[in-house]
């Protein structure tokens, strides 16, 4: 089995960096507690070029620079970041299997949908950039070979064929084998070892002689056979980002720079699904305590933290909370594929986006029923004639694809003979109407809109009935009336009581 | 090397071409046009200016809804999209399929509370998604204010977006192009420019019921011994009070903005037959 690894040098300082892009530049380490002493675990480039070392204490640091911010290192929180990274990952790969704290393992065997796998390798390291992450990657038959070559070896991608790897390791310094046994590593180092490839080179006896089965193995390793299996991550079922804000938010810009973060690794994990979301959940955890929910709701499917960014401005823009914000998390309560879209040249992605939030925002002040689109429905009963559903506009079809199909600018198919006589207004309720009838029937005069008013003309009837079965049946009989003083109106005399409704105008 | 240096050129020549439409402006350059020949022609832009806010403003069923979903038909033809604030909810859609309109392109919103009408329309507008916004205020006892009319006059020129506003006679608003409509006998709806800065105030056209309803017209029966205009024939104002028809200059077509606008509309040259396709 082939398999791409990527490492990502000193994640949490980049993870920092990208989060929080004032840091860049500056000393920041990551400090975690051993044995009650605050010890250096990262440290980023300013720091180093200071002197400063990970495994130093948080006390010496701070002597070599006194401006040296620090941040406690959460594993968990580094987790959730590649787990975000690695499920954007899938748009390449089919699976992917974490390395924590900064790695992770892609399975390479789509490799030939990205032009081979120096393709797939040049792919993930653009999903990384795009993302702010620095990264190297290998691509090996043998889960150490790619790790080690990531971790230690000069280039930025590189892939080594299969049976290769012992060639490939030779150069490779001893720490590429810490991560296995420290103390066979430290007992290499004591013999005057200093490559896998020395070690590669001994007799395998000798080493089971001197360290056991560790020395076995390690040589097993620096020959470039590895038995570990790929083991694939499992996907959380629920999308769910949270983050804890380092001092409670009492203004909306710190909660907007934290939803970024979530919203960008939110969508992250969409777009390697390959799903769009539709309904979102926005807890907001208040500082001591409470905490009050926002939904966010889109009107089209996205999964562009864009969008759902400038959703989630409008909708907390307006909100008053009682105490200032401790956390947030935010939840994608529906989904649904993302069949993503064309862009035709000369179109920018801003118009669509400009959709979408205008959607987005209209739907969430207005309420999801205020905004649809009509579809005719076969039903005879005038006011049932058509059902709302929800505005999804077709993807209007352009260039090369449009001309091929023939689908350029249409002309308007003949209307049906029954909507042409339906009126552009139509009441919510028919309004009953006083009508005088001459001796033969017909309509001479109505009282409409406060005033007695002549019948200059009349087109009609045109009877339209049915539903017989039904608790309401309807039988009527429809007239086009134009009244003195009016333009035309759709009357009807309702057979069950023979009276005169005024159903809708022709405006 | 020459070939590597012409292909360097022709690249050069593309880039540029592509940066020409993306700085094409979107503004004041073209007209929806309805696909009445007589509604087009009653302003100077041969339709309804992009980018521009008109008031069809009239009686109850004097055909302002009628026009609105015409030029809404006009958009939507050519897969641009269409709003409708409809703030009485009184809205067909079967009348609107029946006027061309595809409704798959047609965004109604209905508002509960009558003072998100404008904000509604205004967010539309300024979005740009929109090619035609039509703004139903009528029988909703809302009327615009003049800070309310100039914000809807800046999101339709910042939306490039045609939006028409349709008021009842007691709301008229301000500060936009305003056309009168009403009825003009049985059959007939008569247009009037009453104000527009772009020129083609006072011009009138008398647009026949069957030119907007284009298949099978009503057959009416008269009463009250009036003709088919609604007046009586005898009626010594009649002629006075017909308007002059307008000179029929404008081809027609089918309404809506292509090959009107230079820039972006501009049908690019056809690549399928030199593709084989």
């Amino acid at each position: 089995m082939r398999l791409l690894y990527l490492h990502f040098e000193r994640f949490p300082i980049q993870r920092q960096m990208i989060e929080a892009p004032t840091l860049a530049g500056k000393p920041i380490v990551f400090v975690q507690q051993i044995r009650g002493e605050r010890k250096i675990f990262a440290a980023s480039s300013a720091a180093l070029t200071s002197g400063i070392r990970p495994g130093m204490t948080l006390s010496a640091g701070t002597a070599l620079v006194g401006t040296l911010r620090h941040f406690t290192y959460c594993p968990e929180t580094e987790r959730a970041a590649l787990m975000s990274l690695a499920e954007q990952l899938l748009l390449i790969a089919p699976a992917f299997q974490l390395s924590s704290p900064d790695g992770l393992w892609l399975d390479a065997s789509a490799a030939g949908l990205c032009q081979g796998e120096e393709g797939l390798c040049r792919r993930a390291l653009e999903i990384c950039s795009s993302r702010g992450y620095r990264a190297r990657a290998a691509v090996a038959s043998e889960a150490f070979t790619a790790r080690a070559l990531a971790r230690h070896g000069r280039k930025t991608a590189q892939v080594i064929l299969p049976r290769n790897g012992a060639r490939a390791l030779e150069a490779l310094p001893l720490a590429a084998l810490e991560h296995i046994d420290g103390s066979a590593v430290a007992a290499l180092r004591s013999l005057g070892l200093t490559t896998l490839g020395e070690v590669a080179s001994l007799p395998p006896a000798a080493l089971l002689a001197r360290m056991g089965a560790a020395g076995l193995l390690v040589h097993r390793l620096c020959r470039g056979a590895d038995d570990s299996v790929f083991v694939p991550t499992p996907l959380p079922e629920v999308l769910e980002e949270s983050i804890e804000l380092d001092w409670p938010a009492e203004s909306h810009e710190p909660l907007l720079f934290a939803l970024k973060t979530v919203l960008d690794r939110l969508c992250a994990r969409l777009c390697g699904r390959r799903r769009a979301a539709i309904r979102l959940a926005l807890t907001l955890k208040l500082d001591p305590t409470g905490q009050v929910q926002v939904w966010l709701v889109l009107a089209r499917p996205s999964a562009r933290a864009k969008i759902l960014l400038e959703l989630a401005k409008h909708r907390i823009a307006d909100l008053t909370l009682p105490n200032p914000i401790a956390a947030l998390t935010l939840t994608v309560a529906q989904s649904c594929d993302d069949p993503g879209s064309q862009l035709a040249l000369g179109d920018v992605p801003e118009g669509d986006a400009g959709l979408e939030v205008v959607l987005s925002r209209l739907s969430s002040v207005l309420g999801e029923d205020a905004l649809f689109a009509a579809e005719l429905e076969p039903v005879h009963r005038p006011e049932a004639a058509y059902a709302a559903k929800s505005f999804r506009p077709p993807e209007a079809k352009k260039g090369i694809l449009a001309e091929a199909e023939g689908c350029q600018v249409r002309i308007t198919p003949q209307a049906d003979e029954v909507l042409a006589q339906r009126p552009s207004r139509v009441l919510e309720r028919p309004a009953s109407l006083k009508v005088e009838l001459d001796l033969e029937g017909d309509l001479r005069s109505a009282r409409l809109l406060g005033k007695h008013r002549k019948v200059l003309a009349v087109s009609g009837p045109e009877r339209v009935c049915g539903e017989w079965w039904a608790e309401v049946p309807y039988n009527r009989d429809y007239y086009r009336v134009f009244f003195d003083g009016f333009g035309p109106a759709w009357i009807f005399r309702d057979a069950r009581d023979g009276q005169f409704y005024l159903q809708g105008m022709f405006d | 090397m020459d070939a590597a240096h012409a292909r360097q050129n022709q690249v050069e020549r593309l880039r540029q071409e592509i940066r020409k439409l993306h700085a094409a402006p979107r503004r004041y350059l073209a007209a929806l046009r309805t696909g009445i020949r007589l509604l087009d022609e009653l302003l100077p832009a041969q339709g309804l200016p992009l980018g521009k806010v008109l008031e069809l403003w009239g009686e109850a069923a004097s055909g302002k809804t009628t026009l609105a979903l015409r030029a809404m038909a006009g958009a939507t033809q050519e897969n641009r999209l269409g709003a409708y604030v409809d703030g009485p909810g009184e809205l067909y859609p079967l009348a609107a399929a029946a006027l061309g309109v595809e409704l798959s392109r047609l965004l109604i919103v209905r508002p509960k509370a009558p003072g998100k009408l404008v904000w509604t329309a205004v967010q539309l507008a300024r979005s740009g998604a929109f090619s035609c916004i039509a703004l139903d205020l009528t029988h909703t006892g809302v009327r615009l204010s003049l800070a309310e009319c100039k914000k809807l006059s800046e999101a339709a020129s910042r939306g490039g977006c045609c939006l028409l506003v349709l008021t009842p006679p007691e709301a008229p608003g301000d500060g936009m192009i305003r056309l009168e409509v009403s009825a003009f006998g049985v059959e007939n709806v008569r247009v009037e420019v009453q104000r527009s800065r772009q020129g083609g105030a006072g011009a009138q056209a008398i647009i026949p019921w069957d030119s907007l309803y284009p298949r099978d017209p009503p057959r009416f029966r008269y009463l009250h011994g009036v003709g088919s205009t609604g007046f009586s024939e005898d009626d010594p104002k009649f002629a006075e009070r017909r308007p002059q028809r307008l000179k029929l200059s404008w081809p027609r077509d089918c309404g809506g903005i292509a090959r009107s606008r230079p820039g972006r509309d501009v049908a690019l040259p056809e690549l399928g037959s030199s593709l084989g396709l």
